[in-house]
């Protein structure tokens, strides 16, 4: 158990005109399992990596433990890795593979087999210890990983995409037992990821990374509700949350913020604002497609142009006068109006987002 | 269609006869004495004179010849694989600024026409006191086969996934380490084809034995049996046994591996 | 952005490992390949005898240009490399699409195929040596068993017959790797592909023009030039068989080299050290040229 520090850190490649890290500044504590999330590219396996060891950090401080461990090789650094292909020495069976890395260390043979023994009792490995990884399913496969990184009882134990190779069905189950996993070994883990389902689910906190640079860090349910970027609101929520320009009218009968040609009372929204907003000031409008609601009679008419129903919700494209582009809409199974017909909708205001259209930053 | 499978298999029974009917027509010689032969060339064996074998063995050198072949080629493809896996290796997994030159430079030795280095070998080898030697042919051949051993294992080590690399580096194992534990025993496969492939070229190998080899008794068995074709009269049958004696050592490499062989061989062609 | 805090730690690339690993390799490379090499054409500048060298600019280069033996044998090389790829990959092509269909026990004959490619060419050059025996050859005698005796041959003591003769020995050799490769090829096209072309009603030649040799355009340039090379280097076969005669009839550049290296009483190397410079330079344009174009090739995609 330990607690993870990344100060200013940053990765530039020799000739590369970017940076693929930049500036991350991260402390992840004792004990969380900490989510790095972000599209691909976006610079978080490059970051496991460098608290791994197996990137040359070239700007900033990495601490365990309040040491700092810029320079030191991986196998000094006492953290076990699971890798997105499992890594699992082929020609060994899973015994070995298990027992490889404490040989290395030197322990002595009966710690070895405690330390074995323990790590295939947690994970159910002993049906197939003696296997090789070839006799193995992609499921085993990826278990015989997660106890070469148990036996080990490292201070952090880091996930690059352990998920990604496993389909669908096995993927929800070993989310869970991951998860119970982290609640029974109480350890520091940072896990990589790039499905937001996974980092909601399973991570203490989480962080947002784009373009090598940290957008957000914090529990999964306080960013999802206030996401500081419309990076991070279009990024996380699937259908993403909807990002429209409207502009600030204020009147004598109060305040209200435009969509395309309709208006919708914003007076409990602008009253939260820091600074208040000036009239005719454009600034981009956030709503998830779950904070929409058909209501009616509403004095807000948007145009169907397609229905979704999935069984257990329905999902609707709307189309609001105006608006360049159209809307989504997450409502009640039973709620499925026909193409092209126009209802009245109804906007949660509470739930409602402003973001400054220059910089994209949340208006706090 | 009756008649388009009957076609398709007398193409293919005229084809293996056509192919493999030399060496069946030698098989037989090596067992009848020369004096049958000249009778009858294509007789099946009256009697069959496995004594020919010895005599060829003991009486015709080519103990000599095989012992000496053997050597040579055991010892070339010993020191190709250990050296050759290691470049490759090197060259495969390592980022430097001069690797693909390097590997560039190598690979493209397979084309040269021997020619451009025979003569200059004769000269070297003759000025360092290795002409008309075994270890100096054995340099020689480790030399030649290198850029195809290197190639061959270059493509395979590049295809290991890194991460395995990775996690025996955080798991403590140093470069050479790695390579030895974890790299070699995946490529056994590889390693196994260019062992075999390397054997055979070698053990057929005729032009560096013939200008860097005077001496009887350091010929190598290509060269033996060419000795025997000079002669003014023809020993057919002891020819045959002779070049049985070559033949045996590669058909039963071919009898275990041809799988591998064949594959070994032809990949580099198909695309 | 970067701090002032800049840590640069363990190299990443481990010189010493690299170092350890690659060079032994280099040593021989540059000792026994590269080296001989500069040698050569250093030499072919020089009259080489064993007393010493003489620098004689390009005089050993315009004897070249004058050697009658030498062209004969570039000649002679040049026709077997242009006639023996043709030959090899266009029966095997044929073969390989006849057998394409269902091929009961392939394993076996794929293994009968591929005997020849294995043996060593003085194996080779013996056996065929016999076989073309005027007298008692396999040749000569199916010949007069089914009465074509006029048109037996002392195929290899002929100038007129000796280099066919040879080029039909390197065909039955390789023939069968070449059917080996393509028949992995075909099958390794999707079967739909051929299927579609049956129903389109193309008729034998038409799918083997308008569908599988382009299909297998990659496969069958490869074979192509490594016939090519293969041949352009020829000298075991030769020296077993002919040696080159008769009469200049099989000299290939190889042996030509040889002999004037090592036979003939000169002893000079420089010259024969030209030889090789030229054919050296003439091997590796021939095979950049042929690289160049098979580069601009189209891509096909299925």
């Amino acid at each position: 158990m330990a607690n993870v520090k990344l100060q200013n850190l940053g990765k530039r490649y020799a000739g590369g005109t970017q940076a693929a890290v930049c500036d991350v500044n991260l402390e992840i504590e004792h004990g969380e399992l900490f989510v790095l999330l972000g599209p691909s590219g976006c610079g978080k396996s490059t970051t496991l990596r460098m608290i791994a060891g197996l990137e040359e950090i070239t700007d900033g401080q990495l601490l365990i433990d309040g040491k700092q461990v810029n320079g030191l090789p991986a196998k000094d650094r006492d953290i076990a890795m699971v890798f997105q292909s499992y890594a699992l020495y082929p020609h060994m069976s899973v015994r070995e593979n298990l027992a490889f890395g404490l040989r290395r260390r030197k322990f002595k043979l009966e710690e070895i087999n405690r330390r074995v023994v323990q790590a295939s009792q947690i994970l159910g490995l002993a049906p197939y210890i003696d296997r090789k990884p070839h006799a193995l399913s992609g499921g085993q496969r990826q278990r015989v990983a997660l106890g070469r990184a148990i036996v080990r009882d490292p201070k952090v134990f880091l996930f690059d995409e352990p998920l990604s190779n496993l389909d669908a069905a096995l993927r929800v189950s070993t989310r869970a037992e991951l998860t119970s996993l982290h609640a029974r070994l109480g350890a520091t883990m940072i896990y990589v990821t790039h499905d937001q389902v996974e980092a909601m689910t399973m991570g203490s906190r989480i962080c947002i990374m784009n373009a090598g640079r940290v957008e957000q860090v914090g529990r999964p349910l306080d960013v999802y509700r206030d996401p500081a970027n419309t990076f991070v609101a279009s990024f996380l929520g699937s259908p993403p949350m909807n990002l429209m320009q409207t502009s600030v009218s204020l009147n004598a009968d109060g305040q209200y913020l435009s969509l395309g040609s309709q208006f919708v009372n914003a007076s409990g929204l602008m009253t939260r604002l820091a600074t208040p907003l000036t009239n005719g000031q454009s600034v981009t409008f956030g709503i998830r497609p779950e904070d929409i609601s058909l209501r009616p009679g509403s004095p807000i008419e948007a145009e169907v142009l397609n229905t979704e129903a999935l069984g257990a919700e329905t999902l609707l494209l709307l189309s609001l006068d105006g608006l360049p582009a159209p809307i989504r809409a997450r409502v009640g199974r039973d709620e499925r109006p026909a193409k092209g017909s126009k209802v009245g909708i109804a906007v949660d205001i509470d739930r409602v987002k402003l973001f400054d259209t220059t910089t994209g930053q949340a208006l706090p | 269609m009756r008649w388009r499978l009957t076609l398709v298999m007398v193409i293919l029974g005229f084809y293996t006869m056509f192919a493999a009917g030399p060496f069946a027509w030698v098989a037989l010689m090596s067992v009848r004495t020369t004096t049958e032969i000249t009778a009858n060339h294509y007789a099946w064996p009256k009697t069959w004179h496995w004594e020919k074998f010895t005599e060829a063995w003991f009486g015709s050198g080519y103990n000599v010849y095989f012992q000496n072949s053997t050597l040579v080629v055991c010892s070339a493809v010993l020191v190709l694989t250990v050296v050759g896996s290691m470049a490759a290796y090197a060259l495969a997994r390592y980022r430097f600024p001069s690797n693909r030159t390097i590997y560039f430079i190598l690979f493209s030795t397979i084309v040269f026409p021997p020619q451009i280095t025979v003569i200059a070998l004769f000269q070297i080898l003759v000025q360092y006191g290795l002409y008309n030697s075994l270890p100096g042919l054995t340099l020689v051949y480790v030399a030649f086969q290198l850029p195809l051993t290197v190639y061959i294992l270059e493509t395979f080590f590049r295809r290991i996934p890194g991460e395995l690399f990775d996690a025996a580096r955080i798991d403590g194992y140093g470069e050479f380490e790695v390579f030895w534990r974890i790299a070699l025993p995946i490529s056994l496969p590889a390693i196994s084809t260019t062992v075999i492939l390397n054997t055979i070229l070698l053990w057929n190998e005729f032009l560096y034995a013939v200008v860097l080899i005077t001496d009887e008794s350091k010929r190598t068995l290509p060269l033996g049996i060419q000795r025997f074709m000079g002669d003014q009269l023809e020993d057919i049958g002891m020819i045959a046994t002779g070049l049985m004696i070559a033949i045996i050592p590669v058909v039963l490499i071919y009898a275990f591996f041809s799988e591998k062989l064949i594959k070994g061989m032809t990949a580099g062609a198909m695309k | 952005m970067i701090t002032a805090n800049h840590q640069n730690v363990s190299q990443r690339s481990p010189w010493g490992a690299i170092v350890t690993f690659l060079l032994p390799a280099l040593v021989l490379y540059i000792a026994f390949t590269a080296y001989p090499v500069v040698r050569t054409f250093w030499n072919s500048f020089h009259h080489v005898l064993p007393k010493g060298e003489t620098f004689v600019g390009l005089e050993n280069y315009a004897e070249l240009v004058k050697d009658e033996f030498f062209w004969r044998a570039v000649g002679n090389t040049l026709i077997w490399s242009l006639a023996s790829p043709l030959l090899e990959v266009g029966i095997a092509l044929l073969l390989a699409l006849a057998l394409y269909a269902k091929v009961p026990g392939a394993r076996f004959f794929r293994i009968a195929w591929f005997t020849p490619v294995l043996m060593s060419y003085v194996v080779v050059g013996i056996l065929w040596s016999w076989i073309y025996n005027y007298e008692w050859g396999a040749l000569n005698e199916t010949l007069r068993w089914i009465g074509l005796g006029n048109w037996a041959r002392a195929w290899l003591g002929r100038p007129d017959t000796a280099l066919p003769a040879l080029i039909f020995i390197t065909s039955w050799m390789w023939a069968g790797f070449n059917l080996v490769v393509l028949l992995a090829a075909l099958h390794s096209l999707p079967s739909e592909v051929i299927e579609a072309a049956e129903l389109d009603n193309c008729g034998w030649w038409g799918k083997l023009v308008y569908v599988i040799v382009p299909l297998t355009k990659a496969t069958l340039l490869n074979l192509l030039v490594l016939s090519f090379i293969g041949k352009m280097k020829i000298f075991d076969l030769v020296w077993i068989t002919t040696k080159g005669g008769p009469l200049w009839s099989t000299e290939t550049v190889s042996t030509y080299v040889y002999k004037r290296a090592f036979e003939w009483n000169t002893f000079d190397l420089g010259y024969p050290s030209a030889i090789a410079a030229v054919w050296f330079v003439i091997v590796i344009s021939a095979v950049l040229g042929l690289s160049w174009l098979l580069r601009h090739g189209e891509k096909l995609e299925y």
